[in-house]
């Protein structure tokens, strides 16, 4: 049982997590946001990183057979660091997106994303 | 008068607790300067968008309701019994406060009453700043335009067309969720409601259907019209499909006229079709409903939506007039006299 906050803070709290923001994915609003570096520009990052899901979602329905898709997360890496992002849906509201970019030297992938999965868990229940 | 906006801004600058009446159009609660809930009307409450899903009962929340205190809120009690986490609570609130204030920022007129230390019963479960809900409100409508920038189906009710101008198409969950809800007689608010999906996130789902031609428009704009001759096989099947078309079909008759008349002139050969379909004996239906039209101007672009669902019945054998009717240039008036010839002539036989 986490609130948006000690979910953030437990993100940031990840091997390597450099930012994190919890997204609001059907407006692209920043629910609430950690880490420094992001600082002023988080309205922007978020509404890029709603797009990115959204495009991600659009090509991997269309290339689908079924033309279902249901992403859980995604991994795309940058010169700038891993970005990790992991879509949730909730019962009373549109879905939720978590977003955490990573160190690209200090990080551990696969613990990230477990965490972020253990993490989700806790915060929204299905 | 202060606009909604100003007088928000001057109690958050006096850090002020307690509740912003604006008449009938909503509340707005503050604690401490920052905003911590809000509703009005024509969105979907808290307590509305927790109970759609079936999670959380009506009566779990009421019972929170009730033993609501300052000393626990209710929106404690309700993640104290389990029925919720403390995030699932939390994103709920934000979504219902967005969207209230979301149509809050955009009332005028009304009079505004600030009330100190009056509280919401779920107490505070998030902070707005008023300066962060103006920016992310004015994103969220230059969002809303981008979808689709057209305001003509937002308040009418949600109509899919029955046969889409495309092979396939990719629809988001919220998406399928509205068209499964569209019953053509509920807006948008009505399916916030129904389906307890927060009230902007619909009208961005129908923004962007219209915006795919999944929606019967409004026919008020020229261009529409072309589109609507180019595609009529759309408008049989939603008349088939139906399951009253005359009744339904009725009140548009009434408003869709004076569209009429202000569009193209090609327009009005569809007039004697239609007039046939909905009653093949009478043809005098048409100065019927121009007469009609005047006293009811008030929704004609909902009339001119769905008026084009009704027309296309016009072409079915029944019909006098051949569906490859070729297309009069004349004006309403002389379609009018002649049709009352012909019944004329028809008496006469």
């Amino acid at each position: 049982m986490l609130g948006i906050e000690e979910c953030l803070t437990e993100v940031m709290a990840i091997p390597g997590a450099l930012d994190a923001i919890v997204i609001d994915q059907t407006s692209g609003m920043a629910v609430a946001a950690g880490g420094g570096s992001l600082n002023g520009d988080v309205e922007k990052s978020a509404a890029g990183i709603s797009e990115t899901l959204r495009a991600a979602l659009d090509g991997l329905a269309m290339m689908s057979p079924t033309g279902a898709v249901r992403v859980s997360d995604m991994i795309i890496s940058t010169d700038s660091g891993y970005h990790l992002l992991r879509s949730l849906e909730t019962v009373f509201d549109g879905p939720l997106a978590i977003y955490v970019r990573l160190d690209l030297e200090r990080s551990n992938l696969a613990l990230a994303r477990h965490r972020l999965q253990a993490l989700s868990d806790r915060l929204i229940t299905t | 008068m202060p606009t909604v906006e100003s007088i928000l801004t001057g109690l958050a600058g006096d850090r002020a607790t307690g509740a912003l009446r604006l008449g009938k159009a909503g509340v707005l609660y503050l604690t401490g300067g920052r905003v911590t809930y809000a509703e009005t009307p024509s969105c979907p409450r808290v307590e509305d968008l927790l109970t759609a899903s079936g999670r959380v009962s009506a009566y779990a929340v009421r019972q929170a309701r009730q033993a609501a205190g300052e000393e626990r809120w209710g929106g404690d009690r309700l993640v104290d019994r389990g029925v919720l986490t403390r995030g699932e609570l939390e994103f709920c609130v934000l979504g219902a406060v967005m969207d209230a204030v979301f149509f809050l920022l955009q009332v005028t007129g009304s009079r505004s009453r600030f009330r100190p230390g009056e509280r919401h019963w779920l107490g505070p479960q998030w902070y707005f700043d008023a300066t962060g809900l103006v920016r992310e409100c004015n994103r969220r409508r230059v969002q809303l335009d981008q979808a689709w920038p057209s305001t003509d189906l937002d308040t009418l009710p949600v109509v899919p067309v029955a046969r889409i101008p495309a092979q396939r198409i990719v629809l988001t969950s919220l998406q399928w969720e509205v068209l499964v809800g569209a019953d053509c007689t509920a807006t948008p608010a009505d399916l916030a409601r129904k389906l307890g999906r927060p009230a902007y996130s619909v009208l961005l789902a129908v923004r962007q259907l219209a915006a795919a031609g999944l929606l019967c428009k409004p026919e008020a704009a020229a261009g529409d019209a072309a589109q609507a001759r180019a595609a009529p096989a759309l408008r049989s099947a939603s008349s088939e499909k139906s399951p009253a078309p005359p009744r339904r079909g009725d009140p548009p008759d009434k408003a869709p006229v004076p569209d009429r008349r202000g569009e193209s002139p090609e327009k009005s050969p569809v007039l004697p079709r239609r007039g046939d379909v909905s009653d093949p004996e009478k043809s005098p239906v048409l100065p019927r409903r121009g007469d009609v039209s005047e006293g009811s101007p008030v929704l004609p672009r909902r009339g001119g939506g769905r008026e084009t669902r009704d027309r296309e019945p016009g072409a079915s054998p029944a019909s006098p007039f051949p569906a490859g009717l070729p297309a009069a240039t004349a004006d309403p008036g002389d379609v009018n006299l002649l049709i009352r010839l012909r019944n004329a002539l028809e008496a006469l036989a």
